[in-house]
């Protein structure tokens, strides 16, 4: 299962230039991700790469079958009318219930379920978020902040949890948290502005399936990527 | 606030009759032009009863034109948010069907309908749908996106719930242009009845014009702003409840 984004180049209005015949691949299943300073247009590559946006020139090839690739972000909201319960049942397969309840356990909002949307904070939005999507049967998915305003601790026991539950799944994770990505992500995409040569450098991170990590190499790999960016 | 459409109704017309007496008062205007306190006192006393039973005609037919136009509304602003030519071709038709003025095509719809209950509320929804069409149309051709968005690419966004999420979430938009096209409503039933009705308001005012009568055209307006006020009132204290409900968690799951 491959994801293959070769030669994109991508302008605002003709006029401003994102990306320049930027070429990488993601090799296998697993937990990848998309660094960058911001502005640097990882939201916009990710549209790119679901198909919610098209590239200039360039192609994406998608190698996990004829399935599309889904796209969250932390910007997302449930229809106002229903709690996250009415939500979940009329979205979700009634096969899923029962992992949806673990999920929600795990990712610690099960006090959420009988709450409308508005009701949560932040941080309780983006997983409530989350789940729907990974409860999905699609093969990728790519996570733009999911997990903004969730604590390290319940971020980083969500990322294994993830990993865990879902090993055959692409996940793309966009996050500023580069401690996390060099300590979970397996293959790591370094996005540049447009003026650097190449556009997008990839890095192999720590991909951990525990908590336990060796912390000079953590130290390298993070140097390896703040320098790069 | 429940009372305040009342209350402000009562503050105008107690402004215009002052205004009107200053006028008099000031320019030395006979009874005959405009008429004495104690004249209008007298008149409404003769024909509060029939003007009374006018005016419950007339906003009986304003609240079922206000009711059927919002039911157009809606179903020409579901048509016509649809990309495809039909809902182009319906969008165009309807906003372009009102650049022609509705009252001037009344006397038409009289001569072909009579002067009955038909042709009034025709006029009457005419008159008030445009705005709440523009409304409809807008806010069902007007994604929500952060919403939507999840719909969208598990493809399962269909047409009803996409119409649901916009609804709801322009809900007070809707609800304010419903409210305010109330108030055309009962400017179309006079009109109408003022064309060519044999009952109503409007018809009873147009007799009062053929008389000269300024009294009787007085309280024919103190009736007919007090039974918008009071369909206001009613209207407003429903909608905004509801609207309540929905945003506490007790509306339609």
């Amino acid at each position: 299962m491959n994801l293959q984004c070769k030669n994109i180049s991508y302008s605002y209005n003709q006029q401003q230039q994102i990306f320049n015949h930027i070429s990488f691949e993601f090799n296998g299943p697993g937990f990848h991700a998309l660094f960058g300073e911001s502005g640097v247009g990882k939201s916009t590559l990710a549209k790119i790469i679901s198909g919610l946006m098209i590239p200039d020139k360039g192609t994406i090839i998608n190698q996990s079958g004829s399935s599309q690739i889904i796209y969250t972000t932390n910007q997302e909201r449930f229809p106002g009318w229903q709690t996250i319960q009415m939500h979940y049942n009329s979205i979700l397969p009634e096969n899923t219930k029962e992992i949806c309840q673990h999920m929600m356990h795990v990712f610690g909002i099960d006090n959420c379920l009988h709450s409308k949307f508005n009701q949560l904070s932040l941080g309780q939005k983006n997983r409530v978020n989350l789940i729907r999507y990974l409860l999905q049967e699609h093969p990728a998915l790519i996570m733009d902040e999911s997990l903004a305003n969730v604590d390290e601790s319940m971020r980083e026991r969500i990322i294994l949890y993830i990993k865990e539950q879902f090993p055959e799944k692409i996940f793309i994770y966009i996050s500023h948290h580069v401690r996390e990505i060099c300590k979970f992500c397996d293959q790591i995409v370094v996005l540049r502005s447009v003026g650097h040569s190449p556009q997008a450098l990839k890095f192999k991170g720590q991909n951990i399936y525990n908590n336990t990590i060796n912390s000079d190499q953590l130290k390298e790999n993070m140097l390896e990527i703040v320098h790069a960016t | 606030m429940p009372h305040n459409r009342i209350i402000q109704f009562f503050i105008l017309y107690i402004s215009g009759l002052t205004m009107l007496f200053l006028i008099k008062y000031s320019f030395g205007l006979s009874d005959y032009v405009i008429p004495a306190i104690s004249d209008i006192v007298f008149t409404a006393n003769k024909i509060l009863p029939v003007y009374v039973r006018a005016v419950i005609e007339s906003i009986i037919i304003a609240i079922i034109g206000h009711l059927l136009s919002i039911i157009l509304a809606c179903v020409i602003g579901i048509l016509g948010r649809m990309n495809s030519f039909a809902g182009t071709l319906i969008k165009a038709g309807a906003y372009q069907i009102q650049a022609y003025p509705v009252v001037a095509i009344a006397p038409i719809i009289f001569i072909l309908m009579g002067d009955g209950l038909l042709p009034r509320l025709l006029i009457t929804s005419m008159i008030c749908y445009f705005p709440l069409l523009l409304t409809f149309v807008g806010v069902f051709t007007e994604p929500v996106p952060d919403i939507e968005h999840y719909y969208n690419v598990t493809n399962t966004l269909s047409w009803d719930l996409e119409i649901k999420i916009r609804a709801y979430e322009h809900q007070k938009k809707i609800l304010t242009v419903i409210e305010g096209s109330a108030t055309l409503a009962m400017v179309g039933t006079i009109v109408a009845e003022f064309l060519s009705a044999e009952s109503g308001i409007g018809y009873q005012i147009s007799i009062a014009l053929s008389q000269s009568d300024m009294a009787k055209v007085l309280i024919a307006l103190f009736l007919i702003g007090l039974s918008i006020s009071i369909y206001l009132t009613v209207l407003a204290a429903g909608l905004w409840t509801k609207n309540m409900q929905y945003s506490t968690g007790d509306g339609y799951h």
